[in-house]
């Protein structure tokens, strides 16, 4: 009996034993695959990965580490050589000599050549004036300042452009619309793109998941992980829920204020990688609807409290600001004048003396010639941006104007925006992709296609023409702190304020870093500890 | 007549209860801009995420705005949404239910081949599916509901049929020239209401809480409305930073449901002669 005894407390024991340490490793969350596969959560931007199709596409190329273009950013905004090793220019800088890096590979083992890369960077051109996708490369470089664009056949490129246009070449080319993806093998741009980043897409499922395999043929040093598994999560918490439980290795910019603190507080498990970020959060303001209407345009950005909605209604995720370049970039931006102030009885007034009154008696106002306003704000859950929707339309509730926030995912938003089926619609955009504005400003060029709310000023297309051939660093300035304060003084934008990027990861990883310039996430670097 | 309702209070003490609360949840949807002491949409930003106390007896959400209020107001949403649902799929199902059982042949066959397509299908995402294709909003997350929800109600009203559909007093009616709207009203109806009143009743705290579940993955009501799912979705992310934005509407759902739960089962219970 008690032998039968001794025997159970043992098998109990045995049983423990096992149990315990099975659920110790599943609370590892993988921890001890970690140098085989790393778990990357993002938002999930784009459905394709074809740099033509959009440009979230070209970014989720560059970002998820398949391609790489000539050039790229260093965090400090400088441009160095990538793909390319060397370059040579004129006096002028009108013409360029690029030479390809040897050995380069495709992730198929093809090399990389100046004729590729060539046929690359012009099938972008292609495909935008067919109108086919939406990526518009020559907000970027222009395809009509491009005089000559060939490969000389001993391992250069030849890129001559226009004399008169304002180019910085190199940090154009750096620029995801010009990822260099190998045309001659790719079968499916949106799914397979071969590139020479150090991962290769193995699958892709719209809107779940990509799968990624290390590059075998990469050019740039050691590819850590044999495998790269991103999973899309929309929502903040999710993210900041994925990483602590070990279903992400490392996730991209956390926006919950509370979630972000509590992953900062704990440096034992957690890296946080911060960058001040060159990225505006505004509202396109759509002038084809009610919001033609300056003086209804006027009163919704006075009845807007940016310092409250930055600091606490997001956070802190963002600090207010009213131009629509951040204030850590050198454009004047500290040197506007007239900004609008808070002050919601005086937005009321601005409305009450245009005439734009609660004729009905239903609790909101209507336009000066009797038609309701219903503004419809589009917005979708990324870098807290429906928040801002969401406050918006409570603060313009306060000065009797409706509108109603439609939450949708990223591709949606941006369709949407592009056929102009929005009032308000918010973003979170880079604003100097090229180290300089004058590709972001174009969105309120007046005879810009990617002006996709239709304001025009005859002042600010004047100064943005003269712009892109201005080529004198101070004069430059001068002009885009002028076309900031046209914007200003035409009520033409809804600006939030500046966003600050994050990376977070695991102790187990290193190098998550997030770039200042958030066209690289997974890069080789990242590697485990 | 008063001491009859006495009577029935003392011989259903539970179902009177349960009854009582059901009537006060009714009321407090109808006197919510009595008992809100604000409205559930006024935002004061600079007083966002105020916990529990004076002032702000629930706290406040992320645009300041009074949570108290809003589960208040949440009421309006819900249980009106809930009563809608229910109703129509109890109307729908059993219109559908009585014609298929009393008709047979053809008529059957259609009828219960789409109950059994739309069976088989899981109906959360069914609904899902539904409400994503027509839009997000509460009239459509009803409508998606209902057109998942009716099948139930239709087989058990058509089996119920059955069960009565060759009684000899069926036949008489029919030889005597009675019209068949006639019969359906006064033979077929009459025998298969009490069963589903009584599924009815037992379904509006489940269909409560599917309208809240649509609602919080973002199928449902859309914001500013203050609706006790979305108001879940919409505190989701601070749960751990500020909790009462999950806890009072949370609640709100499981005392309202738990409440039209056991009214159901008490309902059976006395109108059920098997029990």
């Amino acid at each position: 009996m008690k032998k039968k005894s001794y025997l159970s407390l043992a098998i109990a024991a045995l049983i423990a034993v096992v149990l315990s340490v099975t659920l110790l490793a599943g609370c590892g969350g993988g921890a001890s695959k970690s140098n085989e596969t790393l778990k990357f959560g993002c938002q999930n931007y784009s459905d394709s990965l074809d740099p033509s199709a959009m440009t979230n596409a070209a970014w989720a190329c560059t970002r998820y580490g398949v391609g790489e273009c000539l050039f790229k950013f260093k965090e400090d905004g400088s441009v160095v050589e990538n793909l390319c090793d060397k370059y040579e220019v004129n006096d002028a800088k009108t013409e360029y000599k690029i030479h390809i890096r040897d050995g380069v590979k495709f992730s198929d083992g093809s090399d990389l050549t100046a004729d590729i890369a060539v046929k690359s960077i012009k099938r972008m051109y292609t495909n935008e004036k067919d109108k086919k996708y939406t990526s518009t490369p020559s907000t970027i470089l222009p395809e009509e300042s491009i005089k000559k664009l060939e490969a000389d056949g001993n391992g250069n490129i030849i890129l001559n452009v226009d004399a008169a246009t304002y180019l910085d070449v190199p940090a154009a080319l750096a620029n995801p619309f010009f990822v260099i993806i190998n045309p001659d093998t790719t079968k499916d741009y949106a799914k397979n793109p071969i590139g020479t980043g150090p991962y290769a897409v193995e699958s892709l499922t719209e809107g779940s998941s990509v799968s990624l395999i290390r590059n075998e043929n990469y050019w740039n040093g050691n590819v850590p992980y044999a495998k790269l598994q991103i999973s899309f999560m929309d929502d903040s918490s999710t993210k900041a829920m994925a990483l602590k439980n070990g279903d992400a290795n490392v996730v991209e910019n956390i926006t919950t204020a509370t979630d972000l603190s509590e992953i900062k507080g704990d440096t034992s498990k957690y890296n946080v990688s911060e960058a001040t970020s060159i990225r505006t959060g505004f509202a396109y303001m759509n002038q084809k609807g009610a919001l033609k209407d300056a003086d209804l345009r006027k009163a919704i950005i006075m009845a807007m409290d940016n310092d409250t909605l930055c600091n606490k209604t997001v956070g802190g995720m963002y600090s207010p600001g009213y131009g629509v370049l951040p204030d850590s970039l050198d454009f004047g931006t500290k040197d506007l004048q007239n900004l609008p102030k808070y002050d919601v009885e005086g937005a009321k007034k601005v409305l009450d003396d245009a005439g734009i009154k609660d004729k009905d008696g239903d609790g909101y106002r209507e336009a000066k010639d009797g038609s309701k306003i219903e503004l419809r704000y589009i917005t979708y859950s990324s870098r807290n941006l429906q928040e801002f929707a969401e406050a918006c339309t409570a603060s313009m509730e306060k000065i009797g104007i409706k509108a109603t926030v439609k939450a949708t995912d990223a591709d949606t938003e941006w369709n949407e925006m592009v056929a102009g089926n929005y009032d308000l619609c918010d973003s979170n955009w880079m604003t100097a992709q090229t180290g300089d504005p004058y590709g972001f400003l174009e969105n309120w060029y007046g005879k810009s296609e990617a002006n996709y709310c239709a304001y025009n000023n005859d002042q600010y297309n004047k100064v943005y023409e003269e712009l892109k051939t201005e080529k004198d660093t101070a004069a430059r300035k001068e002009k885009i702190t002028q076309l900031q304060q046209y914007l200003v003084d035409d009520n033409a934008v809804l600006v939030h304020g500046y966003y600050k990027s994050n990376m977070c990861s695991q102790a187990s990883v290193q190098n998550a870093n997030i770039n200042t310039f958030d066209y690289y996430w997974i890069t080789n670097e990242i590697a485990p500890k | 007549m008063m001491e009859k309702a006495i009577r029935f209070i003392k011989e259903n003490k539970g179902f009177s209860i349960l009854l009582a609360l059901a009537v006060l949840i009714l009321l407090i949807a109808l006197l919510a801009p009595v008992l809100a002491w604000q409205d559930p949409t006024y935002s004061d930003m600079g007083s966002a995420f105020q916990a529990p106390g004076p002032g702000h007896l629930f706290g406040t959400d992320r645009l300041g705005r009074d949570v108290l209020s809003r589960v208040i107001y949440g009421t309006r949403i819900s249980v009106p949404a809930a009563l809608i649902l229910v109703l129509a799929i109890l109307v729908i199902g059993t219109v559908l239910g009585i014609v298929a059982g009393y008709f047979g042949g053809w008529v059957d066959t259609v009828i219960m081949r789409i109950a059994d397509m739309m069976i088989s299908f899981p109906g959360m995402v069914l609904a899902i599916a539904v409400a994503g294709i027509m839009g997000a909003s509460i009239q459509n997350a009803i409508i998606a509901l209902v057109v998942v929800s009716w099948t139930k109600y239709a087989r058990l009203a058509r089996s119920l049929v059955l069960k009565i559909r060759h009684e000899d007093y069926v036949y008489a009616a029919v030889t005597t020239g009675s019209k068949v709207i006639y019969i359906l009203r006064q033979y077929m109806l009459p025998n298969v209401l009490p069963t589903l009143v009584i599924t009815a009743t037992t379904d509006i705290g489940a269909m409560m809480l599917e309208l809240a579940g649509l609602s919080f993955l973002g199928f449902g009501a859309q914001p500013p409305i203050p609706e006790w799912g979305l108001m879940l979705n919409e505190g989701r992310q601070y749960i751990t930073a500020y909790p009462w934005l999950i806890l009072f509407p949370g609640l709100a759902i499981a005392i309202v449901v738990s409440i039209f739960n056991l009214l159901g089962d008490s309902l059976r219970d006395i109108l059920d002669p098997r029990s």
